[in-house]
């Protein structure tokens, strides 16, 4: 009855909710409130609130589990199904966010055929490939727990499973607090980010799984008190903020710690309603965090697109967890386990001393992970070396980010290749999924390497393209924005003053193109600048003639405008670039494209590179 | 920070340890007296150090993570454990923070790090940890906090 009532519930949130994420899709970051200062609005904040509770729900299951604290198995479920319903809420935020959302497969970082590579300096590349590789480990863990009843062997993974995510848990929510701390917002700077926001993570993920306890009917103490003592936690970070930067919001402070104090009421903690309304408070209390966080000026538009965004992540999440957790009622509740039921064997007290890395667990994760770190290194540097950052300083702390996820990500195929390989031997069905697998993923493979569409579609731009063999003719100013709304706005904007929310968070921010400077540089130098490439910028000497180039050039200098003043926003930036190690302001210096070996050729596209940068 | 007053937050880290992981060990007993002097490293922070050096926002955790490599050095059982949990979190500190400190201009403290990393793979091959092991440990953590 309570599920019925929460698939309704959920539905109800799900389908205003489409028509926000609808409109959001089509309008681009224009459709939801923005803080002027951060340039991020509602969809991040749902995205850290999100990604919050699902590190929590593993967390909790798998932390629990190595660490040897007893856990039932409908619990710890629970916890993993949360996390991954939870995961599915949380990804769709950072492709809305971006504002051009068929080219998301420009975070993931890994060359593809036309040889560019995604800028590994920003966050935003960090956490594509942490969580993806977090989601899919999630998964596993999730289906080696459902299917352990019937497969023993998979009962061994476990352990090693719960072991690998541990640290990958803490590790992607370290990233996600570097989205912020890696800014140059003010609000945003803060080295203790990584451990506050990982025990805000735990914070709501334990709030979420009480909540889904209370629907459950049951209740787990250890949660309950852990929910305390995390709120004694996130009060003293709370103070460090006020300490550091005088910042203290009361809202906050009530739902997230002063609330949680009812805990110490028997009557209170005794009550499903109690319970359920402290947990509430705890998740509405750290939502408000997050908004707060990452709108600090507080916008005042706070309009019904906003509004519809938090309804569709709430319904979202409630109708996937209700239907999964109704389509997986048997497994997770088992013929005969009921909660507070231990959730494997209690291990034998082993009372002698234990040589160093001579446990079981040691010995089964020891060579995968030990190829993991291979793997990794490997690819940092093969990174690092990559032909694509000859002109863009990277560091190790730019790639490194990387490091653990790959470990995980090859440990957790060799941990459970034998095993797959051996229940999959007997059963038809496990082949074909697995063969649907791969094949689905080299599909994807492949349709990353070969990358998007370079061809101008009418779709896209409105005006039909000339075909080939007709670029003899000097194109009018009808075509040069036919290919410019094809090839260049999704960075340089539609009407040339950038896509400010794709340009910020994956590249250096470029110098604002104004008339008097596109007339100082002429239309040579920056003609040889779009067939040549740039650090950031792709070659188009096989995609586009030079009269079209040039007509290009013209069509921008329409753009221009005659003066941009500086924006209010960048007021902090030039104070903490003066000591930054890779500046924006550096980057035209340096980026020099690699193709040009003309010494004349060079020096204008130096004189140029102040332009396009 | 001048240097007197970090070698004396290693001391502070030091001191506080004494009232960590008393038996009966319970969850509140422990998380407040962890909060509480996290609280007191921040107090004593916020007091002796300069709160506009960037290197100042995780410093009271850094020295949470100090006492708690410390106090690991008591435990009863399973020390070989959660001392490696304990100098990874605060090699955690040191990394990440470093990064985040490293996007505002400062540079990475690598010597740290790497003194850290290296115990951390050290102590994977302890075997017994006697009461030798325990003070060469306890004088290489403060090595590592007052040289480093």
């Amino acid at each position: 009855m309570i599920f019925r009532i929460l698939l309704y519930v959920g539905l109800a949130l799900l389908l205003p909710g489409l028509a926000a994420l609808g409109f959001s899709l089509w309008e681009g970051p224009a459709a939801w409130s923005l803080d002027a200062r951060t340039f991020w609005g509602v969809p991040i904040s749902l995205f850290v609130f999100w990604i919050g509770i699902a590190h929590a729900g593993t967390l909790i299951s798998a932390i629990l589990l190595a660490l040897g604290v007893n856990l039932d198995r409908r619990t710890s479920l629970l916890a993993e199904l949360t996390t991954l319903c939870a995961l599915v809420v949380a990804a769709a935020f950072p492709l809305m966010h971006l504002g051009v959302v068929e080219n998301f497969y420009m975070v993931i970082p890994f060359a593809d055929a036309r040889g560019s590579f995604a800028n590994v300096r920003s966050p935003l590349v960090w956490d594509f490939c942490c969580i993806a590789v977090y989601a899919v480990l999630s998964l596993v863990y999730f289906a080696i727990h459902l299917l352990a009843d019937r497969f023993q062997s998979l009962e061994d993974l476990r352990r090693p499973m719960a072991w690998l995510l541990f640290p990958l848990v803490l590790w992607v929510h370290t990233i996600v607090s570097l989205d912020f701390a890696a800014t140059f917002v003010p609000n945003w700077q803060g080295a203790f980010f990584p451990l506050y926001f990982i025990t805000g993570a735990i914070f709501s993920g334990l709030a979420m799984v009480n909540v889904l306890l209370v629907a459950e009917g049951c209740r787990v103490r250890l949660l309950e008190k852990l929910m305390l003592a995390c709120s004694f936690v996130m009060l003293l970070f709370w103070g460090w903020i006020f300490a550091l930067r005088g910042e203290w919001n009361f809202s906050v402070f009530a739902f997230a710690a002063l609330l949680p104090q009812l805990w110490w009421v028997s009557s209170v903690r005794e009550s499903a309603f109690g319970r359920l309304a402290i947990s509430l408070s705890v998740l509405i209390g750290l939502w408000l965090e997050r908004y707060y966080l990452v709108l600090p000026t507080n916008p005042e538009t706070f309009g019904w697109v906003d509004a519809g965004l938090i309804a569709f992540s709430l319904g979202l999440f409630t109708t996937l967890l209700v239907f999964l957790r109704v389509k997986l009622r048997k497994p997770i509740e088992g013929g005969e386990l009921v909660f507070g039921e231990l959730d494997e064997k209690q291990a034998p007290v082993v009372e002698h001393h234990t040589e160093p890395l001579t446990s079981r667990e040691f010995i089964v994760l020891r060579f995968p992970l030990l190829l993991g770190v291979l793997v990794a290194l490997v690819y940092t540097l093969w990174a690092v070396a990559s032909p694509a950052f000859e002109t863009t300083a990277v560091g190790v702390p730019n790639v490194f980010p990387l490091f653990y996820p790959i470990v995980a990500l090859v440990a957790t195929i060799v941990l459970c290749a034998r095993p797959a390989w051996n229940i999959g031997r007997g059963s038809r069905y496990l082949k074909i999924a697995f063969i649907v697998i791969a094949t689905l993923f080299a599909f994807l493979a492949g349709m990353f390497y070969a990358g998007g569409s370079s061809t101008p579609s009418k779709f896209l731009t409105g005006v039909e393209i000339p075909a080939e063999g007709d670029s003899a003719v000097v194109p009018d100013s009808l075509h040069a924005r036919a290919i410019w709304n094809a090839r260049c706005s999704s960075c340089h904007g539609v009407d040339g003053k950038f896509n400010e929310k794709f340009i910020r968070e994956f590249y250096p921010v470029p110098q604002k193109l104004t008339a008097e400077r596109l007339d100082s540089l002429g239309e040579d130098s920056l003609v040889h600048v779009i067939m040549g490439g740039r650090a950031n910028m792709n070659p188009y000497v096989d995609r586009i003639t030079e009269a079209e180039a040039r007509a290009l050039v013209r069509y921008m200098r329409s753009l221009a405008p005659a003066h941009i003043p500086a924006p209010e926003t960048n007021e902090t930036a030039p104070e903490t670039n003066e000591t930054a190690p890779e500046t924006n302001e550096a980057a035209p210096e340096t980026n020099i494209p690699a193709a040009s070996s003309d010494p004349q050729q060079t020096e204008s596209l130096q004189q140029s590179s102040e332009v396009t940068q | 920070m001048i240097p007197l007053m970090n070698a004396f937050a290693c001391l502070l880290a030091l001191a506080v340890t004494v009232f960590y992981w008393r038996s009966p060990l319970r969850i509140f007993k422990e998380t407040v007296i962890i909060v509480g002097s996290l609280a007191l490293f921040c107090v004593y922070s916020y007091f002796a150090g300069d709160m506009t050096d960037p290197q100042m926002q995780h410093y009271p955790f850094r020295m949470l993570a100090l006492a708690l490599c410390f106090s690991t050095t008591a435990l009863p059982n399973k020390r070989r454990r959660y001392l490696l949990i304990a100098e990874v979190m605060w090699l955690w500190i040191e990394f990440f923070g470093g990064i985040a400190l490293y996007y505002q201009g400062v540079d990475m403290p690598w010597t740290r790090i790497l003194a850290l990393a290296v115990s951390v793979l050290g102590s994977t091959f302890l075997s017994r940890i006697s009461h030798e092991m325990e003070f060469a440990l306890m004088a290489y953590w403060i090595a590592v906090w007052v040289f480093f």
